[in-house]
């Protein structure tokens, strides 16, 4: 074990965090554009059928988070899984040689990904657009993850899992299920011979079809965007701040608390809707017991620094994990009360959705995501990060934007609901369609702006990443806890 | 007995499954036969409604229109009857939608017609003064593929027992070799479509026994009700 | 289908009676055991902060750690 030549292999975690940066600002410029694109229409056709809202949207979606997300997840992955289990992914050339295979496979993915839903490609079902052929090379980059995971947990030197590591386990398995299920499709050129190889039709029709769909849809957010951003935040923020985790026990409780309860809240998706009543009330009830187990995680975290707060004055880095699992509380809050029937009622289909989804993704998932590629980079590279100044300005820009976004989503989604239902004095609606889409401009303009400040924020963030490649600040050895950084 | 749990992946890994899984053993098995069942007088699409489906979703029109109109009198007055279960048997996918940045459609065939949305489609703010909605000229001069569309429905009938070919329901036929008199009835199907549009170039395309992508849509938004 | 629906509904009912129980248990066993002293669930908290590779695991796995460095897949 005392073997001097053997050291933490990041190849693999750095270049999936390379990806992460490129498709982080790839996917939220898209996001930015097609923003603008509501608040000025004409933008819809500047590249003809290519560049309307309707063509680009499930690419924003799909780009930010299945490129974005889980190339971060790979990244940080890769980092901590060989550290809290003390084993060097180069023992293994095996494992290794895995890791790589699900990097180029996954970069393959992501690429024909991009490509066919430009071409319109697509299955039409939330966060699984992806048509059949793509769905195998999904599986296929997921089982390589899954080997590469048991593969270094079997080399392990420390008998007792971290708890990142269970969350980690639970992110693969949860997607592995639920996506299976939700793309079950029949390829119609295999069954007819003619027509597009690429088409398939669901294996599930109408009410069933939506069942399954927000069963996944709900439960991607899940396992995608909150499972696997613990498990980051549980690394990352003890180990810049150097503070054990406030308490490990409450931190296995909370995991098996979301666990059991969070698959039950798909059913909010669908209140209202043609599906069993008995279903709606269950996604509404298990929504709301959902707070418990996400503050138990989040509250931990905040006292983990406790009697440190000093920390937060001066490390950039801290300030985005606290903001972050901040962020976390507030839209693990918010999602319960928006499932609430008569919230729902009001707020379905309207900008609050998107707004609350925004809050959780841009202050959540992507602050932790921008935190941990920024603790890992003195690592990789044994250089100090390049500058303090620019992780601050870069800090409040970006809460700036998700502020102005979030704020200005909440306004358009709470008075287009009250205005679709709103009646005159004889009992009429009182507004056309319309109306209520007019009404939303000055909103979407201030949307489209705070999603530009965040998109700015990112640029910093790859800037400062790749100056620190360069930096003259050579280090001696890994830092163990705080990040050194450069003026 | 939990630390050896926590000590073991694989036995772990089990666990956490178990757990996770039960909501969905719980939930969505059980009920799937009874919600697939038609309510009186819905049938399946025809191969031109499938193929204006198929570009409806090429498009990801769902992305800004839903298709679910929920039992409030502000919906059922502003959109029509609240939807039913069983009127969504022949949708794979389903279209309910997520956000309604435009209107909803699930009854837009109730209440708009052929030329009403060929003139939405070209420019939008001319039926609609304000509206955001993108223009879809490209839907005037692009092609469906009727032979994708052709595939789809013969693979609802085969492998899902939709009921083409049955008393009252539309004419489909069994195999690839019933495809060019589909394709006819099809045809005949846009013809009656083209002849309520005024675009030149539409009717061009129609009358040479072709199907432009805006002449299937507006058969699919017409046939919802 | 009425059968399938009683199915359903007891074995929810019982299944989360379980996991209840389970629960239960599991705060009962973390906060004995280190009330006993057989085992403190905080020491695992520097899982995350004594990380080099060349540190003590804070725990030895035995198959891994022994003389024979033979490594495991799986």
């Amino acid at each position: 074990m005392q073997n001097a030549a053997l050291e933490y292999d990041y190849t693999v975690s750095k270049w999936f965090t390379y990806l992460a940066i490129i498709f982080g600002i790839v996917g939220m410029s898209i996001g930015v554009f097609i923003a603008f694109e509501l608040a000025f229409p004409e933008l819809n056709n500047l590249f003809g059928q290519y560049g309307t809202f309707s063509r680009l949207r499930p690419i924003h979606t799909n780009v930010v988070a299945f490129g974005f997300t889980l190339s971060g997840i790979f990244g940080t992955f890769y980092y901590v899984s060989q550290r809290v289990l003390k084993v060097s992914i180069a023992e293994s050339k095996f494992v290794h040689g895995v890791g790589k295979l699900h990097f180029w496979l996954y970069l393959l993915l992501a690429a024909w990904l991009v490509v066919s839903e430009l071409l319109g490609y697509t299955t039409s079902k939330e966060y699984a657009e992806m048509e059949w052929p793509l769905d195998l090379l999904t599986v296929v980059v997921w089982v390589l993850w899954g080997m590469a995971m048991f593969g270094l947990i079997g080399m392990r030197r420390e008998k007792t899992l971290y708890i990142s590591m269970w969350y980690y386990i639970a992110t693969f398995l949860g997607v592995a299920m639920l996506y299976l299920f939700n793309n079950m499709e029949v390829p119609t050129y295999l069954v007819t011979g003619m027509g597009d190889w690429m088409k398939s039709v669901s294996m599930y029709s109408g009410t069933n079809d939506a069942l399954v769909q927000w069963w996944y849809g709900h439960n991607a957010v899940a396992f995608v965007f909150t499972v696997p951003i613990i498990a980051i935040i549980y690394y990352y923020l003890p180990k810049e701040s150097g503070q054990p985790v406030f308490s490990y026990k409450l931190s296995l409780l909370s995991f098996w608390g979301l666990m059991f309860v969070y698959l039950w809240a798909g059913g909010h998706h669908l209140i209202y809707s043609t599906v069993p009543d008995w279903m709606q009330t269950m996604g509404s009830i298990f929504s709301v017991i959902l707070i418990l187990p996400s503050w138990g995680s989040a509250i931990n975290m905040l006292l983990t620094m406790k009697g440190e707060w000093n920390q937060l004055k001066e490390s950039p880095l801290i300030k985005f994990m606290v903001l972050a699992s901040t962020f976390y509380m507030l839209s693990t809050l918010e999602g319960p009360i928006q499932a609430i029937k008569s919230v729902n009622a009001l707020a379905h289909f309207t900008d609050w959705i998107p707004g609350h989804v925004h809050d959780g993704t841009l202050g959540w998932v992507a602050f932790m995501i921008i935190a941990s590629a920024l603790h890992m980079a003195p690592r990789y590279y044994k250089r100090e990060i390049y500058s303090r100044k620019l992780m601050e300005m870069q800090f409040w820009i970006q809460t700036t934007g998700i502020v102005l976004y979030f704020s200005s989503m909440w306004i358009a989604g709470i008075t287009q609901g009250m205005m679709w239902r709103a009646v005159d004095q004889y009992g009429n609606l009182a507004y056309s369609f319309i109306d209520t889409v007019t009404v939303l401009h000055p909103y979407y303009t201030i949307r489209a702006i705070g999603g530009t400040l965040f998109v700015i924020g990112l640029f910093l963030w790859a800037y400062n990443f790749v100056k620190t490649m360069q930096s003259e600040k050579v280090l001696e050895k890994e830092p163990a806890f705080a990040s050194p950084m450069g003026a | 007995m939990f630390h050896w749990l926590e000590k073991r992946p694989f036995f772990f890994s089990v666990g956490v499954f178990l757990v996770i899984a039960f909501a969905g053993l719980i939930e969505i098995v059980p009920d799937f036969a009874q919600a697939s069942r038609p309510v009186a007088g819905t049938k399946p699409y025809t191969l031109l409604q499938i193929a204006g489906r198929q570009t409806y979703i090429k498009d990801s029109c769902n992305a800004c229109h839903s298709q679910l109109i929920r039992p409030f009198k502000s919906e059922t007055d502003r959109y029509g009857p609240y939807s039913l279960s069983g009127e969504y048997a022949y949708d794979r996918p389903f279209l309910w939608g997520s956000k309604r940045t435009g209107p909803d459609l699930h009854r837009v065939g109730e209440y708009r017609t052929t030329d009403w949305h060929e003139n939405h489609m070209w420019e939008p703010t001319s039926v609609v003064p304000g509206s955001i909605m993108p223009a879809y000229k490209h839907m005037f001069h692009q092609n469906v593929d009727l032979e994708t569309a052709y595939a789809e429905a013969l693979t609802d009938k085969i492998v899902f027992n939709v009921p083409y070919d049955q008393p009252g329901m539309p004419k489909l036929g069994n195999s690839k070799e019933d495809f060019p008199a589909a394709q006819k009835m099809a045809l005949e199907e846009a013809k009656k479509i083209a002849a309520e549009m005024k675009n030149q170039d539409v009717k061009d395309a129609v009358a040479r026994g072709e199907i432009p992508e805006i002449v299937a849509l507006i058969a699919y938004l017409n046939s919802l009700h | 289908m009425e059968n399938i629906r009683e199915l359903q509904a007891f074995g929810y009912f019982f299944f989360t009676v379980f996991l209840v129980v389970v629960l239960y248990a599991y705060i009962l066993h973390l906060y004995r055991a280190e009330k006993k002293g057989t085992r403190n669930y905080e020491k695992y908290g520097n899982l995350a902060l004594d990380d080099e590779l060349h540190q003590e695991p804070v725990e030895p796995n035995e198959e891994t750690t022994s003389a024979s460095k033979e490594k495991k897949e799986q």
